[in-house]
């Protein structure tokens, strides 16, 4: 039945579908790094922190774990990232730039301005959990801003 | 920037997913370019005009032409 169905479609659609696989083994790949640092930090937890809360620092690992996290965090948020860069079309690549712009924009413009809302007595002091969750959801918004009104 | 790109596509018959395979781009962007939401890059706008045998300015209109 696959057989025939893909004998019916022309050579685009069948290199599209091709293409929409490689994503998805892609996807799989980047949730089962993200299934393996949440699994090493929430079953070798030796505190009673977790690395994306805001409790990271009492988050405490056997040294040679937390380097294997260091390894699996940066395939995850650099390599992979960029890899994956290089496999998107130009549409796509837009909306990524504009995402990541967004946070950087974020994080620019986000510590200063908590600095003084702190120094005011308006906001507690900033740190370092607070700045990455203002670039993260700044990225989030401005890639589905970009996603969806571009 | 106005295109042909919906046009060229309808008269061969393909769908927005046979374009985008055959230029190796998503539907998605396939969708954006011919509802002039997106620009094609140079090096896609030369593999467009390859596809359908034609010049860019063909498919492509800035409407800075005289």
């Amino acid at each position: 039945m696959i057989l025939q169905k893909n004998a019916q479609i022309g050579p685009g659609e069948a290199r599209l579908r091709k293409r929409r696989r490689n994503q998805i083994v892609f996807l799989a790949i980047a949730g089962m790094i993200g299934g393996l640092i949440g699994f090493a930090t929430g079953a070798f937890d030796q505190g009673d922190g977790n690395l994306f809360a805001g409790d990271w620092e009492r988050l405490k690992l056997p040294p040679a774990l937390a380097l294997g996290l260091v390894v699996l965090l940066l395939i995850g948020f650099v390599a992979m990232p960029i890899y994956g860069f290089g496999k998107i079309d130009d549409y796509k690549r837009e909306h990524n730039f504009i995402g990541f712009t967004g946070g950087c924009l974020a994080v620019l413009a986000g510590f200063p301005v908590w600095a003084a809302l702190y120094a005011g007595g308006f906001a507690p002091p900033p740190h370092a959990f607070g700045i990455f969750a203002l670039a993260y959801v700044a990225m989030l918004a401005s890639f589905l801003f970009a996603r969806w009104r571009l | 920037m106005k295109n042909r790109l919906k046009v060229l596509r309808a008269e061969r018959d393909w769908s927005q997913a046979e374009l985008a395979g055959r230029l190796d781009v998503s539907r998605q962007a396939v969708n954006a370019i011919e509802t002039g939401k997106h620009d094609p890059s140079l090096p896609l706008a030369f593999r467009i005009a390859r596809l359908f045998d034609m010049k860019i300015e063909e498919i492509f209109d800035d409407g800075e032409a005289a």
